[in-house]
């Protein structure tokens, strides 16, 4: 499974104008500056280009939420800043009670482990509850699927992966572009040999 | 446990999307996987999504290393800004 040719597009369009945005703007930025603008605009090109998924709207959410990535999202988004971050009012109330009625269950499922011998344990429950963990932890990594579970969850895991690897696939390729645009300006007669040793890479 | 819908999502389904996830996972964390379970599939998928955003983060470096060379006036630095400017 692959994303897209018009995702690849996209992404590079919107990641070479953060780039852009961050490279000419803010001349004076420090390497650490600069590389934080870089991971953000690799991350907003990959939700826009991907967009109307949970992860994405979770995504850029998570990102909104800093006050300085706010402005430089604005700026490369535009327009589509406000139909991305707006809420869905549909889904708040269900999440909320469904959080309480989890952590409560989580606590009351502690206390019983607690006072519960652990060679009486069943396996089949041990079993569960390390699904329960894992299936946490991967909730904690998927941007915007707090609410999600089973099959929506690993619907959006695997749309959210597909996506992370054209997102490193792509930057590598810029990457390479440039690496090489180097150097072709610092030798240009041996260009074909010095490609052919970079392609190696 | 999991939010109880009224759609009818079949086994197949849930064992094709779970297949799916399997087959995107890199070779070497796919060799134990023939005795797949839900919480080593969740486990094998939290570890590749974190080693996806640790890529991410080391391009990002490397990235902004040749950003940082732009400033420098010299031809690749040209390059690379007629690059961006397309």
């Amino acid at each position: 499974m692959q994303a897209t040719k018009s995702f690849e597009q996209a992404f590079l369009k919107h990641l070479l104008r953060g780039c852009r945005l961050s490279a000419v703007s803010y001349k004076s930025m420090s390497l650490q500056e600069r590389k934080s603008a870089i991971k953000l605009s690799a991350d907003v090109a990959m939700a826009s280009a991907r967009g109307g998924r949970k992860w994405t709207r979770g995504l850029i959410t998570k990102l909104s939420k800093e006050d300085e990535h706010r402005s430089f999202l604005q700026l490369i988004l535009g327009t589509e800043y406000g139909r991305l971050t707006k809420p869905c009012h549909g889904s708040w109330k269900i999440p909320r009670s469904k959080k309480i009625v989890r952590r409560s269950l989580r606590v009351c499922s502690r206390r019983k482990n607690n006072l519960r011998a652990p060679h009486g344990v069943k396996s089949s429950v041990l079993a569960r509850t390390l699904v329960e963990k894992r299936t946490h932890a991967l909730k904690r990594l998927v941007p915007g699927v707090e609410s999600l579970d089973g099959y929506s969850l690993l619907d959006e895991t695997l749309d959210y992966v597909i996506s992370l690897r054209a997102q490193v696939d792509l930057m590598q390729k810029l990457l390479t572009t440039f690496e090489a645009s180097k150097l072709g300006a610092l030798s240009k007669c041996t260009l074909p040999e010095r490609k052919a040793s970079f392609v190696g890479k | 446990m999991s939010s109880r819908r009224s759609s009818r999502i079949t086994d197949e389904e849930i064992s094709e999307l779970i297949s799916k996830l399997q087959s995107l996972l890199p070779e070497s964390r796919r060799r134990s996987m023939s005795r797949a379970s839900a919480a080593k599939l969740l486990k094998e998928t939290c570890s590749y999504i974190k080693s996806l955003h640790r890529e991410v983060d080391d391009l990002s470096d490397r990235l902004s290393d040749l950003m940082s060379s732009m400033d420098s006036g010299s031809p690749q630095a040209d390059i690379i800004r007629s690059i961006l400017r397309s």
